[in-house]
């Protein structure tokens, strides 16, 4: 019964990735090796914000708005540097941001979900973390759509350009603002996750405008 | 920042410390152990063979889900642990229920927070004689019953008063409703019980000499002072017995005391050897004892003038008892009642005497002067019982926790003793003189009596779980060899009718456990948002006709083939 739970909430945490992966054309196009890079590349940031905890500092938030930043580091590094395969702008972004998001899920959601979900004890918290493992993943693939908007695309119209990177600097402080109402303002896990998902919807919403807006000189 | 200053090596090796130490706060703190709803500590009823029979409960571990006394009527409870909280317990249900073997998981019940010795404290007791009336019942009932399944005891706290509450909600709807009050699971993750093998009884013995002039050929006369200090109850990891007898012993080490101090000077110390006597295997008719007098050698045994054995002198008001055994026309007898008679006025309170025979061919020994008088020694018993206790009762079960002694009855007791012993050897008798006169150097110390109370309220002493170098009964040894000049102690195995078995006490993991429905309805709305999901991409990124032709594909490839 209680492995039970544990699969069900493993398919809420990572089956949206595996769903993604198939459904969208991405598996066509065999971008399966761009989001593993990105995976690693996420790795990598982690274990760098990890050594950047230099302890003693009192302005934490500050400090955890440098670590979104180097988030948005690395997936300039991701999406910039590393070499693919000739694939289409469109498809770049998505794999990386899938790639990120999977990381991301596995780094922090499957250690509990292994050692929590298949005990007696029942509580609604694994359930939560899947809705933030799917609001994650938007949040990323909006994100990586930002990113290559600003650094990928060459000839942007300059009156959206201010809108994209206030966008993208909202994605990239998520972490921090999710952590503030967690901890400053006290919102309890199901309000904070109801605000995740909304807010990744929105700005999934808003790139996605953006991004077919600058997609219309080019087309 | 502060960090910059320090030299380059140790900044680098710190920086590497600080990243391990980080990483593992990562992975801590995304590793969040979150197991059972509450853990309390339980314990549990005793399990025993008296020749052969098996009493008490017989099982230890639990793996059930629970429910409280408001269950729906009809419902098979044989895989349920039943929590009730004794203000709510019915004891003639209880007690038709283990008459009539009906099955049951296992049994919890909760016992007031007052009566705990960890964390009650010194908070009063409500409706007392009514919660000690009950706690005996019960105790009766279930010591002297063969119960098949797990019987447990717990004190009462706020995490598991809100459990009980919420089981009380679930069982008043019928049944566990919602998905997430799926239920309790109560778990207790335990081994068989096994046999105590070779249960030790310790007695301990301390000599007090009299004073021998040079004329003095033969043995000085004794007198023995003696009381028992284990206890028998229901739950034995909490039968403290504080007047089932803790009162018994603390008077012993008090009047012990009182007498050093008057032997220590040898113009003050008399004419009458003192012995003092804690003994063991007090409820399984006084087994200990009977060993101990028969270890002694014959002289020794024939110089003792007469024992007064100590039995429950806690909580009396005005009235104590001497009990005997030999007829009350007897010379001895006659002395020692008159003695503490005479006391007894000058004190205000009042002693009644009662005789109970012996019957050799029975072996049940009620009270501890009859192991005595089996010997041939004249032995009184003085206890504030007027009634004779049943085998296994008065022995220091539930109900009797500190809050049931009056240390002031102990303090009184004390000088009843030990002004009519003091008389004896002194030869004083029928004179008024106050020899442990309050505000003299002689006085009774309460400070004494109620700290030695306070310690044995938090000892559970029951005889086969004490092992034989078991720090209490050393600590015991140690407070009589500082009043009296030989201690001596006498290990003997507990052996005879009573057979004993282990894990008397253990931890109780509570999990709120959702039900198979709920797991079952999570898994299709899960299944539905996945498929909803692959739709929704498949149309957005492919188009509508990708999405059907998923599903038509197969057929008309066989079209294309025909």
């Amino acid at each position: 019964m209680t492995m039970f739970h544990f699969f069900n909430c493993a398919i809420l945490t990572f089956g949206p990735h595996a769903i993604y992966y198939s459904a969208t054309p991405l598996s066509e196009y065999d971008t399966l090796g761009t989001s593993v890079k990105a995976a690693l590349v996420y790795l990598g940031t982690a274990l760098v914000k990890v050594s950047e905890n230099d302890g003693f500092d009192p302005y934490q938030e500050l400090l955890k708005a440098v670590i979104g930043f180097i988030d948005v580091a690395g997936l300039y590094f991701a999406l910039t540097q590393l070499t693919h395969r000739n694939i289409s702008q469109n498809h770049k972004f998505q794999a990386v941001g899938l790639g990120w998001a999977f990381a991301d899920s596995v780094l922090h959601r499957l250690a509990p979900l292994w050692v929590g979900a298949r005990g007696l004890e029942f509580t609604w918290d694994f359930i939560l973390q899947g809705l933030e493992a799917n609001a994650n993943l938007v949040l990323s693939i909006s994100l990586a759509a930002l990113g290559s908007l600003m650094w990928l695309r060459k000839n942007k119209p300059k009156t959206l350009i201010p809108i994209i990177y206030a966008c993208a600097g909202i994605v990239a402080t998520m972490p921090s603002i999710t952590s503030y109402l967690r901890r400053g303002l006290g919102w309890h896990f199901p309000k904070v996750v109801g605000f995740e998902l909304f807010t990744s919807l929105s700005m999934a919403f808003i790139s996605w405008q953006l991004f077919s807006a600058c997609q219309r000189p080019s087309s | 920042m502060a960090n910059s200053k320090k030299p380059g090596g140790l900044r680098e090796m710190l920086e590497s410390m600080y990243s391990v130490i980080a990483l593992l706060f990562i992975l801590v703190a995304c590793v969040e152990l979150c197991d059972a709803a509450a853990a309390v500590d339980v314990y549990r009823l005793i399990q025993y063979d008296m020749s052969g029979s098996p009493f008490g409960s017989r099982f230890a571990a639990l793996n059930h889900h629970a429910a409280s006394l408001h269950f729906p009527p009809g419902v098979d409870l044989s895989r349920t642990v039943l929590i009730i909280p004794l203000r709510e317990l019915n004891i003639t249900f209880v007690r038709e229920y283990i008459n009539q073997k009906n099955p049951l998981g296992g049994l919890l019940v909760l016992l007031p927070e007052v009566l705990s010795f960890k964390t009650g404290g010194n908070k009063q007791v409500h409706e007392k004689e009514k919660m000690k009336n009950l706690l005996a019942e019960l105790e009766r009932l279930l010591v002297h019953s063969n119960i098949p399944y797990p019987v447990y005891f717990a004190f009462e706290n706020d995490e598991i008063d809100t459990v009980l509450a919420d089981i009380k909600k679930n069982d008043l709807m019928g049944q566990p409703a919602t998905a997430t009050t799926g239920g309790y699971k109560f778990v207790i993750p335990t081994t068989e019980p096994k046999k105590v093998a070779s249960p030790t009884m310790t007695n301990i013995q301390g000599w007090l000499s009299g004073l021998k002039t040079d004329g003095d050929a033969n043995q000085l006369p004794t007198i023995a002072i003696v009381a028992s200090y284990d206890t028998f109850g229901a739950a034995p990891a909490l039968s403290v017995g504080s007047n089932s007898n803790g009162s018994g012993i603390v008077a012993l080490l008090e009047i012990a005391r009182l007498f050093s101090l008057l032997y220590s000077n040898p113009k003050t110390r008399g004419r009458y050897n003192l012995l003092f006597g804690l003994t063991s295997g007090g409820p399984y008719n006084y087994n200990g004892t009977q060993k101990w007098l028969r270890s002694f050698d014959q002289r020794l045994r024939e110089s003792i003038d007469y024992a007064i054995c100590l039995n429950s002198i806690g909580s009396w008001d005005n009235e104590l008892w001497i009990h005997v055994s030999k007829p009350p026309e007897n010379a001895y007898i006659k002395q020692i009642f008159e003695g503490l008679s005479n006391v007894a006025e000058e004190l205000d309170l009042k002693v009644g005497l009662k005789h109970k025979k012996i019957n050799i061919s029975n072996p049940r020994v009620a009270w501890e002067h009859e192991q005595f008088s089996r010997l041939r020694v004249t032995a009184a018993t003085l206890s504030e019982l007027s009634v004779t206790p049943e085998l296994l009762e008065s022995t220091g079960g539930l109900f009797d926790t500190r809050q049931y002694v009056n240390e002031t009855a102990i303090v009184r007791g004390v000088k009843l003793v030990a002004e009519s012993l003091a008389r004896h050897i002194y030869g004083h008798q029928g004179k008024n003189i106050q020899i442990f006169a309050d505000e003299s150097s002689l006085a009774v110390n309460p400070a004494y009596i109620r700290s030695w109370l306070d310690v044995l309220s938090q000892t559970p002493r029951v005889a086969p779980f004490l092992s034989k170098d078991d720090p209490f009964v050393m600590a015991l040894k140690k407070e009589l060899a500082g009043h009296v000049d030989e201690v001596n102690v006498q290990h003997e195995t507990l052996e005879g009718i009573f057979t004993f078995y282990d894990s008397t006490s253990a931890r109780l993991n509570i999990y709120q456990v959702a039900s198979v429905t709920f797991d079952l309805l999570l898994l299709l709305v899960l299944g539905s948002y996945l498929i909803v999901l692959f739709s929704f991409l498949v149309i957005t990124t492919r188009g509508l006709d990708d999405l059907i032709s998923l599903f038509r594909r197969p057929p008309s490839r066989k079209l294309k083939t025909a």
